[in-house]
C-alpha cells in the first residue's frame, strides 16, 4: 500500500477506533463487578445529543462535560433498576437504549427545531503532537488527532490502575466473581457495582460525545448506529483487559477504516462483502480467542440475599 | 429498536373546509435530516395551511413498523397517506387490500396497485446535470458518491452522477460507497474522507442525515466540493455546495392532495421530470463565481436536450436511468 494511504487507512482506524474504545472501557468495568449493561448504546447516544446541546452553548468542552453528564444520568436509571433493586439487566439495559433512541430525537428537535443543528457545532480541531506527527506514516495517526483521542488512550491504563493496583478494584472484582462472598467479606456489592456501572456510563457518554465533537460536528437521531453493541463486543474479545479491549477497538477500527477504502478504491467486489468485514473479523476473533477468555463468573447474576 | 414510533405534530387543527380532510405522513428517517424526509415534512405542513388538512406524521424504520404505522392511519379513516420511499411498496399492498378508502402515495413507488399510487421522481436528471457540473470542474478527474442503502433510487443517482461527469469528461473515474445506513452521519463523514484522500475532490450524496458527514469531511478539506440531493443543501456548507439535485417534495406533495381533497383524484403513474418544475438543479448563488459560464451553458443545454426528450436519462414511466453508452 502506498504510503499516503497507509497514513489515511491508519489515521481513520485510530478515529473510528476511539468511540469504541471509550465505551468498551466502560462496559468492562461494569462487567468486571458482574453487571452486564446493554443501555450503553443508548447512554452513547444520551452522550451525542449531550455533547451537541452542550457544545452550541458552551463550546467543545462544554459539549464534553454535558456528554458526561448525559451519559452518567441516562445510566443512574439502569443502577437504580438493575442494581439497587436487581431487576433483570439485559431486559432493562435494552429497554434504556430503546427509550434513548425516542428521548433524544424528541430533545433534539425541541432543542434545534425539524432543522436540526446543521454543520453549526464547533469541533475540537486535531492537536499536533511536535516532531513525533512527522514520524512517517504512523506519525499523523498517532499525534496529529484530537485531544479526546489522546485522552481515550490515557483512560486505558487509567483502568488498569483502578481495576489491579487499588484496593476499590479488587473489591470491584471480587464482587464479579462471588458476589455473595464478597459481601460476607465486608465488601459493598451494590454500591460498588454502582460506582463501576456509573463510570462506565459517564464513558459512554463521552463515546457519544466524541462522535460529535471530534467528527462529524452534528448530532442525527440514531446517529451511534450500533457502536454500543459493538462494543460490548470489543469488551468479549478484550477479555476484560483493558489492554485487550484497546487491542479489539483497533482492530475494529482498522477494519471499518479497511471498507471504507476498499469501497472507495472501486476494487469491482461487492461492496456488501466489505461491509461485513468488521463483524466477520470480530466473529473469527471470538471463536479463535474464546478459549482461554474468562468471563466474570457473577456477570449478570444479581447479589443473592441481604443487602449490602 | 425501531418499534419505537414517535408520533409527532397531531396538531388538532379545523382540517378541511368539512373538518375532515386528514393527510398523513411516514417517513423512514428523521425529518431533521435536512434532506429527503425533511422535504416531505415541509410538505405535509404546506398541506395543512394551505388546505386547512389535519396532519400526522411518524416515523418508521423496519418493515414491520412502516406496515403497522400505514395500518394505523388507515384504520383511523385518513384519506391520504404518502410512504415517503421505495421501501414502503409492499406494506402498503398490504394495508391498502383491507382499507380501500384510504388512498397511499409512495414516493418513488413502482406501479399503480388499487388505492396504492406511485409519485416517480427522476432526480435523476437533475443529478445528471451535477455530474456534468463535477466532470467539468474536477481537477483530479475523480468523482465520488456515498450512498445509504442500495435502494433503486440511491443506487440510480450513483449512475446518473457518473452518466453526467462522463458525458463532459470521459476521463472521469466516478467511485461509490455504500453505508447501509441512512443515520450514520459518522461513517459518512470516513466514506468521504477515504475518497478524498484517494484524490477524488467532487462529491454527491443521497444518505439523507448520514450525507450531513459528507459536507463535514468536505468542509475539512480545501478544494473538495459537494452536491447536495433532494432538497437545496446549500445552507448545509455555504463554501462547498456547488449546487443540489432538488425534488420539490412540498409542490408534488400538495399537487396530489388538492385532487384527492376536491375529489377528482385518479390512481395514476405521476412521474416528475425537469419538465415538471418539481425536479430541478439548484445551483449555490454562494459559489456562483466557481462555476464558469461555459460549464453552466453545458448544463442548460443538457436540461434543454432531457426536456425535449432528445436526451433521455430517466425513463418517464418507470423512472429508472437508463444503462448509459454516454
Amino acid at each position: 500500500m502506498d504510503p499516503i494511504l497507509a497514513q489515511g487507512f491508519l489515521e481513520a482506524s485510530v478515529r473510528v477506533a476511539t468511540p469504541l474504545l471509550l465505551a468498551a472501557l466502560g462496559e468492562m468495568l461494569a462487567e468486571r463487578g458482574g453487571i452486564i449493561n446493554l443501555g450503553i448504546e443508548g447512554a452513547m447516544l444520551a452522550g451525542a445529543l449531550g455533547a451537541a446541546l452542550g457544545a452550541s452553548s458552551a463550546g467543545v468542552w462544554g459539549g464534553v462535560g454535558v456528554a458526561l453528564l448525559a451519559g452518567v444520568l441516562l445510566t443512574l436509571v439502569f443502577v437504580i433498576v438493575s442494581v439497587r433493586f436487581q431487576a433483570d439487566q439485559i431486559i432493562t439495559g435494552t429497554a434504556i437504549t430503546m427509550a434513548a433512541v425516542g428521548l433524544t430525537g424528541v430533545v433534539y428537535r425541541h432543542a434545534f427545531g425539524v432543522g436540526g443543528a446543521g454543520l453549526t457545532l464547533p469541533t475540537f480541531k486535531p492537536l499536533v503532537v511536535p516532531v513525533l506527527n512527522r514520524i512517517p506514516v504512523v506519525g499523523p495517526a498517532l499525534f496529529g488527532q484530537s485531544v479526546l483521542v489522546y485522552l481515550s488512550w490515557a483512560a486505558v491504563p487509567l483502568c488498569w490502575l483502578l481495576l489491579f493496583k487499588t484496593r476499590w478494584g479488587l473489591a470491584l472484582r471480587a464482587a464479579g466473581e462471588d458476589p455473595e462472598a464478597a459481601a460476607a467479606s465486608g465488601v459493598r456489592v451494590i454500591g460498588i457495582r454502582a460506582a463501576a456501572v456509573l463510570l462506565g456510563g459517564a464513558l459512554a457518554g463521552l463515546a457519544g460525545g466524541t462522535l460529535v465533537l471530534a467528527q462529524v460536528g452534528t448530532f442525527a437521531e440514531e446517529m451511534t448506529a450500533g457502536r454500543g453493541f459493538i462494543a460490548i463486543a470489543i469488551v468479549v474479545l478484550g477479555r476484560w483487559h483493558p489492554v485487550g479491549v484497546l487491542g479489539a477497538a483497533l482492530l475494529f477500527g482498522a477494519a471499518t477504516a479497511l471498507q471504507f477504502l476498499f469501497q472507495a478504491m472501486g476494487l469491482g467486489v461487492p461492496y456488501q462483502l466489505f461491509l461485513v468485514l468488521p463483524y466477520l473479523l470480530a466473529l473469527v476473533a471470538l471463536s479463535g480467542g474464546m478459549g482461554q477468555a474468562r468471563i466474570p463468573t457473577a456477570l449478570g447474576r444479581p447479589l443473592v440475599g441481604g443487602q449490602s | 429498536m425501531g418499534a419505537l414510533l414517535v408520533f409527532l405534530g397531531c396538531g388538532a387543527s379545523p382540517g378541511g373546509p368539512d373538518g375532515s380532510f386528514r393527510v398523513a405522513l411516514v417517513t423512514p428517517g428523521s425529518i431533521a435530516d435536512a434532506s429527503w424526509n425533511a422535504g416531505a415534512y415541509q410538505g405535509l405542513l404546506l398541506i395543512r395551511d394551505s388546505l386547512r388538512a389535519q396532519v400526522s406524521q411518524v416515523e418508521a424504520r423496519t418493515p414491520s413498523d412502516q406496515e403497522e404505522a400505514l395500518r394505523t392511519y388507515a384504520a383511523q379513516g385518513y384519506a391520504l397517506v404518502f410512504a415517503h420511499g421505495f421501501e414502503f411498496q409492499d406494506a402498503a399492498e398490504r394495508v391498502a387490500a383491507d382499507y380501500p378508502e384510504t388512498i397511499i402515495v409512495i414516493t418513488s413507488g413502482q406501479r399503480v396497485t388499487g388505492n396504492v399510487v406511485p409519485l416517480i421522481f427522476r432526480l435523476s436528471e437533475a443529478t445528471y446535470l451535477a455530474g456534468i457540473v463535477a466532470g467539468s470542474l474536477t481537477k483530479t478527474n475523480k468523482i465520488g458518491y456515498v450512498g445509504g442503502i442500495e435502494l433503486p433510487p440511491v443506487r440510480m443517482a450513483y449512475e446518473a452522477w457518473s452518466q453526467g461527469a462522463k458525458s463532459v469528461n470521459p476521463q472521469v473515474e466516478s467511485r461509490g460507497t455504500y453505508l447501509n445506513n441512512f443515520d450514520d452521519a459518522v461513517a459518512g463523514r470516513e466514506a468521504a474522507l477515504a475518497m478524498i484522500r484517494l484524490g477524488v475532490d467532487m462529491l454527491h450524496h443521497n444518505a439523507d442525515a448520514a450525507g450531513l458527514g459528507v459536507f463535514q469531511a468536505a468542509k475539512e478539506h480545501r478544494g473538495v466540493y459537494v452536491f447536495g440531493s433532494n432538497a437545496d443543501q446549500s445552507d448545509v456548507a455555504p463554501e462547498q455546495v456547488l449546487g443540489s439535485a432538488v425534488i420539490d417534495l412540498p409542490g408534488a406533495f400538495l399537487a396530489v392532495s388538492q385532487e384527492v381533497l376536491e375529489g377528482r383524484f385518479i390512481p395514476r403513474v405521476e412521474s416528475f421530470g425537469l419538465e415538471s418544475g418539481v425536479i430541478k438543479y439548484v445551483a449555490n448563488p454562494a459559489l456562483a463565481s466557481r462555476v464558469p459560464a461555459d460549464v453552466m451553458a453545458l448544463v442548460q443545454e443538457a436540461e434543454t436536450a432531457i426536456i425535449s426528450g432528445a436526451l433521455q436519462v430517466a425513463d418517464r414511466e418507470t423512472g429508472r436511468v437508463i444503462p448509459g453508452k454516454r
